[in-house]
């Protein structure tokens, strides 16, 4: 890659946007208007909602009490409007015979007083209200305490309250005239405790007191981390969009692409240069808007809260100077993932306006997974380190909360979920600049059948990309869903038949029909070729040699990431149903042999074989590998699987056989069986024990078996690399490329 | 200079299954020669010339340009061509200079080198005048200029020009087509693909009548009239187009 023809790319690509007038108003004057103007519309909105005067209508005025009395004059008593509601409540006082003739009357006619906005709430007083208060006092002195508990349960006399939920000028009123019965309330509860010459303090034996231990930056932190990361994602999310549409997609429309294809850059250099010129407009659009809100913030909101009322929308003041130096950090990754996701739609499309159209499925895509950090119970945690965007956004939360030992915990997976699923994007872009399909892609004619017809008559001798990822996802949903209907096994038959038949049915079985009807060679798809007969020894051997430093790894990453106290019990639970096994070969067949060949059949058979038409046989192994640990259900185990797959993956390529990946599989999985079982106290002493650690339950190698474990695997898989492979067409043509360019090159200078 | 050996090129088609647009094309262009390819609309002259260029790869066969191979070679084979055609257009928010330059410096010039080569270009094609002016205020034939001073820029030794002419009003036309002989005279090899009788007669060394992805016929322009018995090249033309359409040869053997 000539790193000059990126950096020309990349400036005349800035240039060129600096130049449109779209992009400038996106990116500069929009948040710079935008932000003091929702701040101001906010806050004249929630002043308007809280200054507005409530129009409160009293029915049974002539029902209340003298003493303490509700009403002064034509309005509440001062003394019950509290500081917040000083002169925002309009009473109506209406003697219930003015108001009405019956109860029905009164009452439907309040109804109707809040329904049509004439009122915001009606209070309505009984007319028998005054009468029962008096005689309710009347009995506090003389009975005894249980018929004064008898009485007070049974014969309260109740004011009601009319209000309307679904407008909040009513709700607002309604809330105001309950702060004002109240304060009402208190002020006869002291009269009647001054009455009976019982102090206050018996209604209220302590008064409780909150100590907040948050500093007040904390405070400001922890408001800012919700709302500050999705502002950002969302803004380099758009940011990243409509460059990357006009440079992709517009391109191609007015025909300035294939200028640019027949210049001597090469398509590298051309996304590389693309790329960045998206991402730096992604990270300007969302650092200028998070600096427009930071000086809306301070400047706007903070004056408001001091003008304003006590109860202003704001009380967070501006954002902790760390929390945006983290942001700005973070950005880098993220707008990175959402330039190159937008750059291969965008080189996907044929128009700006197709291009357009798929910005909507992005956002409902990346929404959720910026949504999700926002729930309450969302925790930083490997789950949620491994989902791409919400990694990050927790991540980021952790850190502007100064939560470093958690975040720095989890910052291995969401760096590495990131940084593989940024690589993988560009990756895709470079694919789609270099695919003739997609960049003369023609409007076509589409219909189901014409498609379906396609589909069978253009099959190919292996599946394409897209089949084998079609067949990784059924994998995965079939699982998920089959998970739901199938009842926990509570024996070893039931054990045994949603193992065995869970791999045969929901893993095999849809490789093995997507192989029959899609392709061509089902039998070269799948890998059944016979293998050399030293590759399967030595695959045997690696899977010895390397299964002590599987062993490590797994402790490691439960170490690292604890498994939770339910998946405990699953697990247990399912060692219980192991050992009620008749036994140990057919335990073996169940646990080792079957998930050999379903899972070897579906991931290194079907999937990769689709997934090398890329050209990219490491990208392809890596992509397998990651179906293959999403299909274990703990994630813990999915890490572990994710590893394994990937050695797996080498070995189907390197044999071109499905065999001695199987042998590998089956072996791999009959020494965990075989460390399990030796693990339990009641069989210990198999003459075996010399190898391992520790005699508690879970115990793994010794070191030095470890140590000279991995030194024999690294011979074994160089033994591998010096075989003989084939190439599919596509890694043989990008080979040619690379020797041809290489050879050119040299022949030039 | 150009080598084009039974390149073949089909597409997937959902309608029509595998859509042959070039089958078993092959054809040879040397130093100072501007080689026609005449055919009408769909005939596959474009499939050709973006084989040659390297945006698209062929299915099958061998083509190379100044010894390099278009598919394991595309970054060398680009830095030799100079491609013109309908499909490259100039950017709108860039200016003349801008745009040459930008190509200019692709190819690995720069300094007082690319300058100097810069104005001669400006000069010659008589583009000083636009210098400044961005795409998007550019006419059609200033457009076209802009496109020719940027596939001339790094001054290659084979230039291809596919339909270069269309949308060009008479004069602007005239004046593309003396400067594609010019260039011819300074020793390039020269693709020019048009569907016009008139720029292939009066511009083409050699011409090769291409008709449904097959070429037909090839030779100068005396090599076909004494072969059809026609000088008139439209006839010729014709006559080829009709024979083929009414006889389609069941091989793909290119018949000469």
């Amino acid at each position: 890659m000539i790193w000059n023809n990126v950096r020309l790319v990349f400036l005349r690509e800035v240039r060129d946007q600096l130049r449109d007038r779209r992009t400038m108003f996106t990116i500069v004057v929009l948040p710079l208007l935008l932000y003091p103007l929702l701040g101001m519309l906010f806050v004249q909105i929630s002043q308007f909602m809280r200054e507005h005067p409530s129009a409160i209508l009293v029915i049974g005025s002539d029902a209340l009490p003298d003493k303490p009395a509700l009403t002064s004059g034509s309005a509440f008593a001062d003394e019950f409007i509290a500081h917040r509601d000083a002169g925002r409540v309009h009473a109506e006082l209406r003697t219930l015979s003015a108001w009405g003739s019956s109860d029905l009357e009164i009452r439907t006619r309040a109804e109707q007083a809040v329904q049509s906005g004439e009122f915001d709430a009606v209070v309505l007083f009984p007319a028998d209200f005054a009468r029962r208060f008096k005689e309710f006092r009347g009995h506090l002195p003389a009975s005894s305490a249980d018929q004064r508990q008898e009485a007070a349960s049974k014969d309260l006399p109740q004011p009601e309250i009319f209000v309307n939920t679904a407008s909040d000028k009513s709700r607002i009123a309604a809330e105001r005239i309950e702060r004002i019965l109240g304060l009402w309330r208190d002020a006869i509860v002291s009269d009647n405790l001054r009455q009976r010459d019982v102090p206050l303090a018996a209604t209220q034996p302590f008064k409780l007191v909150n100590t907040d231990v948050a500093k007040e930056r904390t405070r400001r932190a922890a408001a800012w981390s919700k709302i500050l990361p999705f502002v950002v994602l969302i803004w380099a999310l758009t940011g990243a969009f409509y460059p990357a549409i006009d440079l992709c997609a517009g391109e191609k429309e007015r025909g300035t692409l294939e200028t640019l294809l027949c210049s001597p850059a090469h398509r590298s250099e051309i996304v590389w240069g693309k790329l960045s010129t998206v991402m730096v407009f992604s990270m300007a659009t969302s650092l200028f808007n998070l600096i427009c809100m930071a000086l809306t913030s301070m400047f706007i909101l903070e004056r408001i809260v001091h003008a304003g009322p006590s109860s202003a929308p704001v009380a967070i003041g501006s954002p902790p100077l760390a929390a945006m130096g983290w942001l700005v950090l973070a950005l880098v990754p993220i707008a990175a993932l959402f330039s190159a996701l937008a750059l291969s739609i965008a080189a996907f499309a044929r128009s700006s306006k197709e291009g357009q159209y798929y910005l909507m499925p992005l956002l409902l895509v990346t929404l959720p997974l910026m949504l999700l950090p926002l729930l309450p119970s969302a925790d930083l945690n490997l789950g949620m380190s491994l989902i791409p965007v919400t990694g990050v956004m927790l991540l980021l939360r952790a850190l502007i909360e100064e939560q470093f030992s958690e975040a720095l915990r989890y910052a291995i997976p969401v760096i590495g979920v990131t940084a593989g699923c940024c690589l993988l994007a560009i990756r895709w872009a470079i694919d789609q600049f270099s695919d003739e399909s997609v960049l003369f892609r023609e409007n076509e004619r589409w219909g189901v059948g014409l498609w379906m017809r396609q589909i069978v008559r253009d099959r190919r001798d292996t599946p394409t990309i897209a089949e084998a990822l079609l067949c990784g996802m059924l994998i995965l949903l079939i699982r998920f869903f089959a998970s739901f209907t199938m009842s926990v096994p509570d024996g070893w038959p039931g054990f045994f038949r949603s193992t065995a038949v869970g791999l045969i049915v929901f893993v095999a079985a849809p490789a093995l029909l997507m192989a029959v009807i899609l392709t061509r060679r089902p039998a070269k798809t799948l890998l059944l070729q016979r293998p050399r007969w030293g590759s399967v020894v030595a695959a045997i051997s690696l899977a010895v040699a390397l299964h002590p430093a599987g062993v490590a790894l797994a402790e490691a990453i439960r170490w690292l990431y604890p498994i939770g106290p339910d998946m405990e019990r699953q697990l247990h639970a399912v060692e219980v149903l192991m050992g009620q096994a008749p036994n140990v070969w057919i335990l073996l067949a169940v646990l080792a042999f079957t998930p050999a060949v379903c899972e070897e059949l579906a991931f290194r058979g079907f999937i990769l074989s689709g997934l090398r038409h890329s050209g990219h046989r490491w990208g392809a192994i890596v992509a397998s590998s990651v179906f293959f640990g999403a299909t274990h259900g703990i994630l813990q185990q999915s890490l572990s699987a994710f590893a394994l797959g990937l050695l797996l993956g080498y070995l189907a390529v390197q044999t071109g056989s499905l065999f001695p990946g199987i042998a590998f599989h089956a072996v791999y999985n009959s020494l965990a069986l075989a460390l399990a079982w030796n693990s339990d106290p009641s069989r210990q002493g198999s003459g075996f024990s010399w190898l391992f650690s520790g005699s508690s339950a879970g115990a793994g190698y010794r070191w030095p078996v470890v140590i000279a474990g991995l030194a024999a695997s690294a011979a074994l898989l160089l033994w591998f690399r010096g075989q003989p492979f084939e190439s599919t067409e596509e890694e043989s043509l990008l080979q040619a490329v690379e020797r041809g360019e290489r050879l050119a090159d040299a022949h030039e200078l | 200079m150009i080598q084009v050996r039974c390149v073949r090129k089909s597409y997937a088609d959902l309608r029509r299954g595998n859509f042959v647009a070039l089958d078993g094309v092959s054809f040879d262009a040397g130093p100072g020669e501007i080689y026609g390819l005449l055919g009408p609309n769909g005939a596959g002259k474009t499939t050709m010339l973006r084989i040659l260029s390297t945006v698209l790869r062929p299915t099958s066969g061998q083509a190379s340009v100044s010894g390099f191979d278009v598919v394991t070679q595309p970054t060398q084979v680009r830095r030799h061509i100079g491609f013109v055609s309908a499909n490259t257009a100039v950017y709108d928010r860039m200016t003349a200079w801008e745009m040459v330059e930008y190509f200019g410096r692709l190819h690995g010039l720069c300094g007082d080198p690319l300058r100097e080569r810069m104005e001669d270009l400006f000069t010659r094609l008589q583009m000083n005048e636009i210098r400044d002016l961005v795409g998007a205020k550019m006419s059609t034939g200033m457009k076209q200029k802009v496109s020719i001073a940027r596939a001339l820029v790094h001054d290659p030794p084979v230039l291809i020009f596919d339909e270069a002419t269309a949308g060009l009003d008479v004069l602007v036309a005239r004046a593309l087509l003396k400067i594609v002989s010019e260039l011819r005279d300074h020793g390039k090899c020269i693709i020019f693909s048009t569907h016009i009788m008139r720029e292939a007669e009066r511009l083409c060394n050699r011409i090769a009548v291409i008709h449904r992805g097959h070429l037909l016929a090839e030779g100068t322009l005396g090599q076909l009239t004494e072969r059809f018995g026609d000088s008139d090249l439209e006839e010729i033309f014709f006559q080829l187009i009709s024979e083929y359409d009414s006889n389609p040869p069941v091989s793909c053997e290119v018949s000469r």
